[in-house]
C-alpha cells in the first residue's frame, strides 16, 4: 500500500493542530502578563532562593 | 552585592520565607543522570578517539567486526548525543524546574525509574551498535525496540517536569520552564517522526523526513533544552538578572515558529521539489531572529559582568558556548544558499558544523551547568577550580581546532569535488593534513572531558556530609 497520500493528509493536519496550539498559548501568554509592563519581575525570582536559605533550600 | 534582586526577594513576606527554607531537594534523580552523563561521556570520547584515528591510520584496530568504522560512528554519535548530551540536559532540567516553581520534584521514584531506564537503553545501546544491529538512518540509528523504550522515557520525564511544573508556586514562569515544556513537546514530535513515521513513507519522502528528524535534532531538542540551561545559569552563575525577559520570550516563539522547517536544507540540490527548497531557505535564514534574540539577551545581560569571566568557570564555559552557538547558527542559514550549499553540502563541513553545535554551544552549556549544581547537588565544594580550568582550555582550544579545521577543510573538499578533473581518491588523498589536526584536536577534546570526568568524581567521592552548607559564592567560581 502507497502511504504517501494518508502521510500528507495527516502531516498538514498535524500541522493544523500545532498551529492552533501554538496560537493558543501565545494569546494565554499575553493574557498571563508575559508581554506587559510587569513582565520583566519574573527575571528577578530565580536569586530568591539562594537568597532566602541556600541554594538547596538547606538554612 | 545589592541589586535589583535583592530588593525583590526582600519584598516577600517572613511567613513564605520561613516556609521555603524549610523545603528540602532530594536531588536524587538529578544526581543519577548526571554521574551517568558524565560516565558515557568519558567512555564515548575514547570512542571519538578511536574514529578519528581512524580517518589517519584506516587500517588501525584491523578487520575486527566491532572496531570497524561503520559499527564505531552510530556509537560515538548517539552515545554523545543520547548518552551524554540529553541526558546531562536532563539532569539539569530536574535539578533547575523545581527550583524555578519552588516546589519539590513532583516524583523522586519516577525519576529514578527514568534514570534506570535510561541507563538500560544506553548500555543496550552500546551492545546492538558493536553487534551491527542498526536501522541504518542518521541519528536514528537505534533498533526500534530501544526506541520504544526511549519514547516511555521521555514520557516519564515530561509527565515529570510538567507534573512539577503545573504545582509550581508561582503563576508566571520564567523562560527556562517555557524551553524545558517545548522541548518535552517538540522532541515527542521529532523523535516519533525520526524513528516511527520514516517506517510508513518510501524514497524521497522518507529521506526528506529523515533529515527534519536529523537538523531539528539539534534545532528542536538540543537547542531549546541547552537555551533552557543557559537562560537560568548566566544570570545564576553571574548573579546578574536577565536584561530582558520579553525579548527571551520573542526568542522562543520565533524559535518556535521557524525551526521545524529548516531540516530540508540538507537536501537541496536533492529531488525534492522547488517550493520546499525554497521555504526552507527562507526559514532557514529566518533563524537568525531567535538565534540573535538569544545571543544579545546574553550579551547584554553580561554587560559590566565581563570580568567575572576571569575567576568564573561556568561562566567561561557559558559565554563562550553563546558565541559557538552565534557561529553555527550563522553556519546554518549560510548553508542552506544554494551556492555555499554546492560547495560544503556532505562535506567534511558538515560534522564541523555539527560539533560546533552539539559540543561547542550545548555541551558547554552542560558543563557550565554541571559545573555550578554539582557542589550545590552534593552538598561540597568543587574537587579544583585549576583542573576545572584546564578542562575548559583544552575543550576550547581542541574544539576549535576541529571546528576551524573542518570548515576550512570541508570548503577545499567541496571545491575538489565540484571539479571533475580530480579524480575522487586524490581528494581523499589531500585530506590527509586536516584529518590529522583533527586527531590532535580529539587528544586535546578527550583532554578536557577527562579534567572535567575526574573533577566531577573527585568531587562526588570527596563530598562532605548532608547539613554542611557549601559557600556559593566560592562555588561559583
Amino acid at each position: 500500500m502507497d502511504y504517501t497520500y494518508p502521510s500528507v493528509y495527516f502531516a498538514y493536519f498535524f500541522f493544523l493542530i500545532v498551529a492552533i496550539g501554538a496560537l493558543y498559548f501565545f494569546v494565554k501568554s499575553y493574557r498571563d502578563g508575559y508581554w506587559g509592563d510587569e513582565g520583566e519581575e519574573i527575571k528577578y525570582r530565580i536569586f530568591e532562593e539562594e537568597e532566602l536559605g541556600g541554594e538547596n533550600g538547606r538554612k | 552585592m545589592q541589586n535589583e534582586s535583592t530588593i525583590a526577594a526582600a519584598e516577600i513576606p517572613v511567613s513564605e520565607s520561613a516556609k521555603r527554607t524549610e523545603m528540602i531537594h532530594e536531588d536524587t534523580t538529578a544526581k543519577l543522570f548526571l554521574l551517568s552523563s558524565v560516565t558515557y561521556f568519558f567512555i564515548v570520547g575514547i570512542i571519538a578517539l578511536l574514529i578519528a584515528a581512524k580517518f589517519v591510520m584506516p587500517s588501525f584496530l584491523g578487520t575486527i567486526p566491532q572496531l570497524t568504522y561503520g559499527r564505531l560512528r552510530p556509537l560515538h554519535v548517539n552515545g554523545m548525543l543520547f548518552g551524554w548530551l540529553l541526558a546531562c540536559d536532563m539532569a539539569l532540567m530536574y535539578y533547575v524546574v523545581p527550583r524555578l516553581c519552588g516546589v519539590k520534584l513532583w516524583s523522586e521514584k519516577l525519576g529514578i525509574a527514568t534514570g534506570v531506564l535510561w541507563n538500560v537503553i544506553i548500555l543496550s545501546a552500546v551492545v546492538s551498535f558493536l553487534m551491527g544491529w542498526n536501522q541504518g538512518w542518521e541519528y536514528a540509528e537505534l533498533p526500534l525496540i530501544l526506541d520504544v523504550g526511549v519514547v516511555l522515557a521521555w514520557v516519564m520525564f515530561g509527565a515529570n517536569v510538567f507534573m512539577t511544573i503545573a504545582n509550581r508556586k508561582y503563576q508566571a514562569m520564567y523562560v527556562t520552564l517555557w524551553y524545558a515544556m517545548g522541548t518535552i513537546l517538540w522532541t515527542a514530535f521529532v523523535y516519533l517522526t525520526g524513528n516511527f513515521a520514516t517506517l510508513f513513507t518510501t524514497g524521497v519522502n522518507q529521506a526528506n523526513l529523515n533529515w527534519m528528524y536529523v537538523h531539528n535534532a539539534v534545532g528542536l531538542i538540543f537547542t531549546p533544552v541547552g537555551l533552557a540551561i543557559a537562560y537560568y545559569f548566566i544570570p545564576k552563575a553571574s548573579n546578574t538578572p536577565l536584561y530582558s525577559h520579553k525579548l527571551s520570550m520573542i526568542g522562543f516563539w520565533s524559535l518556535a515558529f521557524v525551526y521545524v522547517w529548516t531540516g530540508a536544507h540538507h537536501m537541496l540540490h536533492g529531488p525534492i521539489s522547488q517550493w520546499l527548497q525554497t521555504i526552507t531557505i527562507v526559514f532557514s535564514v529566518m533563524l537568525l531572529i531567535p538565534v540573535w534574540a538569544a545571543v544579545y539577551n546574553f550579551f547584554a545581560t553580561m554587560k559590566g559582568q565581563w570580568h567575572q569571566l576571569r575567576d568564573n568557570v561556568s561562566l567561561k564555559f557559558l559565554m563562550s558556548g553563546v558565541v559557538f552557538y552565534l557561529l553555527t547558527c550563522f553556519q546554518g542559514p549560510m548553508h542552506s544558499l544554494h551556492v555555499v550549499n554546492a560547495i560544503v553540502s556532505k562535506t567534511d563541513w558538515i560534522p564541523g558544523h555539527a560539533h560546533m553545535a552539539v559540543l561547542g554551544a550545548f555541551s558547554f552549556f552542560a558543563i557550565a551547568g554541571t559545573y555550578y549544581a554539582l557542589p550545590r547537588l552534593f552538598n561540597t565544594e568543587l574537587y579544583s577550580d585549576a583542573l576545572a580550568n584546564w578542562s575548559f582550555w583544552l575543550l576550547l582550544i581542541g574544539g576549535l581546532g576541529f571546528f576551524v579545521t573542518l570548515w576550512l577543510g570541508g570548503f577545499w573538499q567541496g571545491w575538489q569535488w565540484n571539479n571533475p578533473a580530480i579524480p575522487f581518491i586524490d581528494t581523499v588523498v589531500a585530506l590527509q593534513p586536516v584529518w590529522a589536526v583533527r586527531l590532535g584536536s580529539g587528544f586535546l577534546m578527550f583532554g578536557g572531558i577527562v579534567a572535567f570526568g575526574y573533577n566531577v568524581l573527585a568531587t562526588v567521592l570527596g563530598a562532605k556530609g548532608s547539613g554542611v552548607e557549601a559557600n556559593p559564592a566560592e562555588v561559583a567560581a
